[in-house]
């Protein structure tokens, strides 16, 4: 058993069904990655993952116990999303964007000044720019941003949607970088990707086509796959 | 000239206490509350029926009215701006605007439209400042003023304050860090309300009221001192008000009794609106936290 299992997830928007039973198993510490095409139901997973969508049928199993609850809860219990789009408080500064990761530890100073000054050394750019209005920072220092709120509170299941999306190769390396740092620091990653440079750190891989999981096996094996990529990946 | 500045500074006061609960809402919603008048109209109303009618003693009266403010204000969160969430914020307003025109009309209905008196939070003669004779209510009512502004500015820098602002810049961020925006919306409305009624129960008494008295007279210049501050600044609303209570009284004297200009209030709010937004179009203290 994973730290998160899902069997048979089924969700949708309205009465359009997009996720049509996914089912993946995630262990404990890995480093994981859910690949696919533009609609292939990726942020539709996380979101339901997250709490933030209904599920209209399948099993989650989280730390042995069944996934439910309010997307508040979920952070609570550690899991924790960084979403598609980087979604940082633009008029509030760095430093307020970080406060808020740890809305749902606030009152725990220590935890807090603990968990900053994590962000910070892991990304440095960020303590630079403290007092900076997040909407002004540039787009990878947003994904910075948006990361380094989601782990103010402390996940133990970091959920990272298309952290790549939007960024120059070299600023996608570091995003990358720094995501693998997190993953030996303790915290269990599930990274969604289109892009497959990201497989070179990966444990474990999932390739999703319309709303199913197709393929599963270890990130390396799947590099190599010439197949594997020319079909599902597009590259 | 003295008697009319000290005048303005407590007729100000009425401003920029319903100016705070217009910011308040506005930070947190992007709306311009019309209805915020009213939350005092209800306050003043349901405190004169418990005080003046059943004639109970006046703190019941004063909970019970703060209660019908706050009781209206998640009645409004739930009923209006709920459903309006993803509307434009044009037909918000217009729906707020809807909101006030009914509560005066249902006051209108159930209580008649006859002056009231209301007993003031503490009774006795009233104090000479620069030649005015200016109440106790309206000693207390700049004080209060200045405690719920002070304590709001300090509350938009709490992790909840901090939480009302995430929720109005991104709803999506929000719920993944884990606040409701649900849970925020109704804390922002009551607390408006709560707000708002402190100013009617407070104002009331100062004269006579009738039903709509905060939104017919109070809420135009509330606007203009809420936006003279910047809109989304609390201690702007509060410095927006004092300056908008003095422009106007003392207008009242300069053109209107010694030039005779018709309409002397007005357009001394008007002119000290147009030329602070001519100088800094970003009011006196506009800034988001
Ligand atoms: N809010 C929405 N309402 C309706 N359909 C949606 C919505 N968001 C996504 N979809 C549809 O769901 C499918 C999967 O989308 P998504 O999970 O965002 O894909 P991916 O993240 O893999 O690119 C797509 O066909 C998309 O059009
Ligand atoms: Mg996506």
């Amino acid at each position: 058993m994973g730290l998160l299992d899902v069997s048979n997830l089924r969700a949708g928007y309205g009465s359009v069904p997009v996720l049509h039973g996914v089912s993946m198993s995630i262990e404990e510490g890995s480093n994981a990655v859910l690949l696919g095409l533009n609609g292939a139901g990726k942020t539709t997973t996380l979101l339901a993952l997250a709490g933030l969508l209904p599920v209209s049928d399948g099993d989650v199993y989280y730390d042995g116990e069944p996934l439910t609850g309010s997307p508040g809860a979920r952070v609570r219990s550690g899991i924790v999303l960084v979403p598609e789009g980087r979604h940082v408080f633009p008029a509030l500064t760095v430093r307020q964007n970080l406060r808020l990761g740890a809305w749902t530890v606030r009152g725990d100073s220590r935890r807090f000044r603990q968990n900053l000054g994590e962000v910070y050394s892991i990304f440095p750019r960020l303590g630079e720019r403290s007092d900076q209005l997040a909407g002004t920072l540039s787009g990878g220092e947003q994904q910075m941003l948006a990361i380094g709120r989601g782990l103010m509170a402390s996940p133990r299941l970091l959920l990272i949607d298309e952290a790549s999306l939007g960024l120059s190769p070299k600023l996608t390396e570091q995003v990358f970088e720094a995501v693998k740092v997190i993953n030996q620091r303790g915290v269990t990653v599930l990274m969604v990707e289109q892009n497959a440079g990201v497989l070179e750190q990966a444990d474990t891989a999932f390739v999703m086509q319309q709303g199913r999981i197709t393929v599963a096996g270890k990130g390396s094996a799947m590099l190599d796959d010439e197949a594997v990529r020319e079909a599902y990946l597009g590259s | 000239m003295g008697a009319f500045v000290a005048l303005g500074l407590f007729q100000g006061a009425v401003y920029g206490l319903l100016a705070v609960g217009i910011v308040m809402v506005y930070k947190a919603k992007r709306a311009f509350n019309f209805a915020q008048g009213e939350f005092g109209g209800i306050a003043a109303f349901c405190a004169y029926l418990l005080i003046v009618a059943l004639g109970l003693p006046y703190w019941v009266g004063a909970v019970g009215g703060l209660a019908a403010a706050v009781a209206m204000g998640l009645l409004v969160e739930r009923a209006i701006v709920r459903p309006l969430e993803s509307s434009s914020r044009t037909i918000l307003l217009v729906a707020l605007v809807g909101v006030a025109l009914f509560a005066i009309a249902v006051t209108v209905l159930l209580a008649e439209p006859v002056p009231r008196v209301l007993p003031p939070l503490v009774e006795g003669g009233g104090v000479d400042i620069l030649g005015a004779g200016i109440q106790p209510q309206q000693l207390i009512l700049l004080a209060v003023l200045a405690v719920l502004a002070g304590a709001l500015a300090w509350f938009f820098r709490t992790d909840l304050g901090l939480a009302v602002l995430a929720s109005s810049q991104d709803t999506l961020a929000a719920r993944v860090v884990g606040i409701s925006p649900e849970a925020v919306s109704r804390l922002v409305w009551g607390m408006a309300a709560l707000v708002g009624g402190v100013a009617g129960l407070l104002y009331a008494p100062v004269g006579i009221f009738t039903p709509g008295f905060m939104t017919a007279t109070m809420l135009v210049p509330a606007f203009a001192a809420a936006v003279l501050g910047g809109m989304t600044s609390v201690p702007g609303a509060f410095i927006g008000g004092i300056s908008i209570g003095i422009v106007q009284n003392a207008g009242i004297y300069l053109l209107g009794q010694q030039w005779q200009v018709p309409g002397a209030s007005q357009l001394s709010v008007f002119a000290l609106l147009m030329l602070v937004l001519l100088i800094r179009p970003q009011g006196l203290l506009g800034k988001e936290a």
